[in-house]
């Protein structure tokens, strides 16, 4: 079943197209990736998919709502953590929280259990203009997931945490696909893309320019070698196509002589340099 | 429209409203502003005394209880005509002269004639709290809604340039009070509320959540209301012996804030962050509040075009209703209003779409 499809969509902001006609879709309980450089119309397409801008042209279905005609249905099934921070920073967790729970006509013994989830129970009375910023983004995942949404869109969720919080971030986006809901992912970090989704997309000035599983990404546009080191220091790389591939290897074994020896696929980084034509952070 | 979501966010904006340092001083400014105008202008409960000469010539209770008065210090004249005379020489405020039957006729609800002078050499708010003082004894001691008719003589130097003058202090003030209130409102309140949104991202959020942007409009326009109600209510209800209508001074109050607050829907809508609003909130205040000074009679030229601001058919409505004088002059400014503010909310509704 698909959680989102697009159809041809694109979006402008007066001359500037920053999203420019383009399909995909994402499956149920899948966790989509969509990585681009600043600039590259994923903030926009999530705006668009979230209800929050209309396309100008195209269409999209998510969690089976039309993104222009059928809002009302669609907003209560979808959760959105944009890039920033969105809190009341005068008030409170809980606060913040109840208010989300009267938006979304929610009974407020649900806070607790999300409060919990995100480990902020303890400081759910504090002031938001108080917590850390990885508090903060602990804070927006829980009002995202209040309602028990189908689809949760997270727009750079990581960015700027440090390497602690980001691990936990990351961890409550496995958790919450283990239950079944369907993630759809932007971030500036290949590893964690590679580590998380289980099929990415690269936008390119608006343009979906790949779209596959991490792996078939590295296989397809990777070299195909291993990178061996010997005792004295000396690389050998042995490209695994060639026709005596595979007695180059035995026989450095055999002389064990071997330090190291490692696959060289590419990282999806390098993939998206190839497709892109320059790095992500650039 | 869902009224659940609408008061989600009025109940969510009327509690962070208070924690909002800028929202809190426009919320408080005109309450404020009516303490500072109890404690320097002279009024019945002010600090100052305010001389009074009067010829009684049949012992009225009247002048015995504007004697008891505190604040109030009487002289007797010598005789009616030697009443202005007096006056002048003494500096006082004004002057009393109550025929011999007075008391008399009064009680017999023949609304006796009570000439009373005004001394045009002291400031308009002086004037004005005289008025004032006198319209509220002879009320209280008559006990009676109409009891005696009143003729205002206005002496001393520039009495023949001000005829427009003629006005009681809560008639100056409460509506420039209450029309500061409502300036706040459209002014600073609204597009403060709508603005901070914008500006810290949080519209974000309620556009992605099932609100969308006329029920977030609503729950600002509401918290908008509330507050300003609380306020002008507050205000009204300080001065309750100046309003003598109070459901026509009500409805006059809803009119004027379905208008402010649709020009703070306008000027939120066009800003775009609280710098901004800052800015322009000063001008927009000013230009509002100005139609409620001419009560002072500054310059035909300036009443003249302060007709052209629909505030001005406000304070003049909230004037009559609060006197309770109910004419077509008080229709008509009523009328103007509702259609300045069917203007100003398609303004409103089209500076909205022009964001989307």
């Amino acid at each position: 079943m698909k959680a989102i499809e697009v159809e041809n969509l694109s979006r402008s902001f007066n001359s500037l197209r920053a999203v420019d006609n383009i399909s995909f879709s994402v499956e149920a309980g899948e966790i989509f990736g969509f990585l681009g450089h600043n600039g590259a119309g994923k903030t926009t397409t999530i705006r668009v998919l979230s209800g929050q801008l209309l396309p100008d042209s195209g269409h999209g279905r998510v969690a089976g709502c039309d993104i222009v005609t059928e809002q009302h249905r669609l907003k209560p099934l979808i959760g959105v953590v944009s890039e920033h921070q969105n809190l009341y920073e005068r008030m409170s967790g809980r606060e913040n929280l109840e208010f989300a729970a009267r938006l979304y006509g929610q009974e407020p013994r649900r806070i607790d259990a999300v409060l919990e989830l995100v480990a902020l129970l303890d400081r759910a009375k504090d002031k938001v203009q108080n917590y850390s910023n990885g508090m903060k983004q602990r804070l927006v995942i829980a009002r995202s997931i209040l309602h028990r949404p189908q689809i949760i869109f997270l727009d750079e969720p990581t960015r700027g945490l440090d390497p602690v919080v980001g691990r936990e971030i990351r961890r409550l986006i496995t958790d919450m696909s283990k239950q079944g809901v369907t993630i759809f992912l932007t971030t500036h970090y290949m590893e964690e893309a590679d580590q998380l989704c289980d099929r990415v997309a690269f936008l390119s000035e608006g343009r979906i320019v790949a779209l596959d599983t991490p792996n078939k990404l590295k296989t397809a546009h990777g070299a195909n070698q291993v990178n061996v080191t010997l005792d004295n220091g000396e690389s050998i790389s042995i490209a695994l196509d060639g026709p005596d591939a595979g007695e180059q290897l035995r026989q450095l074994v055999n002389d064990g002589h071997v330090r190291t020896l490692h696959s060289a696929e590419a990282t999806l980084e390098e993939v998206f340099i190839q497709l892109a034509g320059r790095r992500l952070a650039e | 429209m869902n009224f659940n979501i609408i008061s989600a966010i009025t109940r969510k904006d009327l509690i962070d409203a208070i924690r909002h340092r800028y929202l809190l001083t426009a919320l408080v400014t005109p309450l404020f502003v009516a303490l500072l105008f109890r404690v320097m202008l002279p009024s019945m409960d002010g600090g100052k005394f305010l001389t009074l000469v009067v010829h009684d010539a049949g012992s009225s209770g009247l002048v015995a209880m504007l004697r008891e008065t505190p604040k109030v210090d009487v002289v007797q004249a010598a005789s009616a005509d030697a009443t202005a005379k007096e006056i002048e020489t003494r500096k006082a405020i004004g002057g009393v002269v109550v025929p011999a039957n007075f008391d008399a006729d009064m009680t017999a609800g023949k609304q006796p004639e009570l000439t009373v002078y005004v001394n045009h050499e002291k400031t308009p708010f002086e004037q004005a709290a005289f008025r004032q003082l006198l319209d509220r004894m002879v009320r209280v001691f008559s006990k009676q809604p109409e009891p005696a008719r009143l003729v205002w003589v206005d002496i001393g130097k520039g009495a023949n340039d001000q005829p427009a003058a003629r006005v009681s202090l809560d008639q100056i003030l409460l509506p420039l009070l209450l029309i500061l209130t409502f300036g706040m409102t459209g002014a600073f309140i609204v597009p403060l509320l709508i603005v901070e949104e914008k500006e810290k991202r949080t519209l974000d959020f309620l556009l992605s959540s099932p609100a969308s942007l006329k029920e977030i409009l609503a729950g600002k326009a509401l918290t908008g209301m509330v507050y300003t109600l609380l306020i002008a209510g507050l205000l009204l209800g300080l001065n309750r012996a100046a309003v003598r209508n109070w459901p026509l001074t009500f409805l006059t109050v809803v009119v004027g804030l379905l208008f402010v607050v649709a020009v703070g829907l306008v000027v939120g809508s066009l800003l775009k962050n609280t710098m901004q609003v800052n800015t322009w909130a000063s001008i927009v205040l000013m230009v509002l509040l100005a139609p409620s000074v001419p009560s002072l009679g500054i310059s035909r030229w300036f009443d003249t075009v302060m007709r052209f601001i629909p505030t001005y058919y406000l304070s003049e409505a909230l004037k009559l209703s609060m006197a309770g004088t109910v004419s077509s002059k008080l229709w008509t400014h009523l009328a103007v209003l509702l259609g300045c503010t069917i203007v100003v909310f398609f303004v409103a509704v089209w500076a909205l779409k022009r964001r989307g």
